[in-house]
């Protein structure tokens, strides 16, 4: 597991100073992401499929292949939290929208008095 | 600060993405690693389900929003004027 952890580290630095400076400077954003994502999927692909015959333990080739999906579930839940709390933290002005309504309330009977028809 | 309402479906958003990620994680990430015979294993449904229950929401969720297009352009829709 140590073993692991430390190659995907080392892999994770050489990508790092990828960014930073051997690629030729035509290289877009989109490509560079294209770049990662490529990378990330033909990692999962080796570890869920065995495409290497690295024979890890089968607990392990069991969590990997449904990392993408549990990364777009739990991606899903962060929205739905942070939706959920910005909703109750919203600022109302309660004071604020009264005056306004009121307001609103003036202007049209001042207009309906000039002849405006509503 | 949002008042009664908002403050109380805001809030059970929260929590309702808060046990769902919990579970979901136990379940994909942490259940491989438990003795087959643990008693955890009790409160969890077949692996399958953890792949087949999220694309059914997702099924779900696309069915909706195209529904919901479908009955504000069918509402929002001009009759032809031919004289």
């Amino acid at each position: 597991m140590v073993r692991v952890v430390l190659r995907a580290l080392s892999a994770w630095r050489l990508i790092w100073r990828l960014r930073g400076g051997l690629l030729p400077l035509t290289m877009t954003k989109l490509v560079e992401w294209l770049v990662g994502v490529s990378l990330v999927l033909v990692v999962w692909a080796v570890v869920s499929f065995d495409l290497l015959e690295l024979s890890l333990p089968p607990s392990y080739r069991e969590v990997a292949w449904p990392m993408p999906l549990y990364l777009l579930v739990s991606f899903g839940c962060f929205s739905l939290a942070t939706v959920g709390y910005r909703v109750a933290t919203f600022n109302d002005c309660e004071d604020a929208a009264k005056e306004l309504r009121e307001h609103i309330r003036e202007a049209k009977e001042d207009l309906r008095k000039k002849g405006l028809k509503m | 600060m949002a008042t009664g309402v908002d403050q109380a479906a805001g809030m059970s958003l929260v929590v309702f993405s808060l046990v769902l990620f919990t579970y979901y994680s136990v379940w994909v990430i942490i259940l491989p690693f438990v003795a087959r015979d643990h008693f955890l294993h009790k409160y969890f449904l077949p692996r399958e389900y953890s792949v087949i229950l999220p694309g059914v929401a997702a099924i779900i969720l696309l069915i909706c929003v195209g529904a919901f297009a479908a009955v504000v352009l069918w509402k929002n829709r001009k009759p032809k004027k031919s004289d």
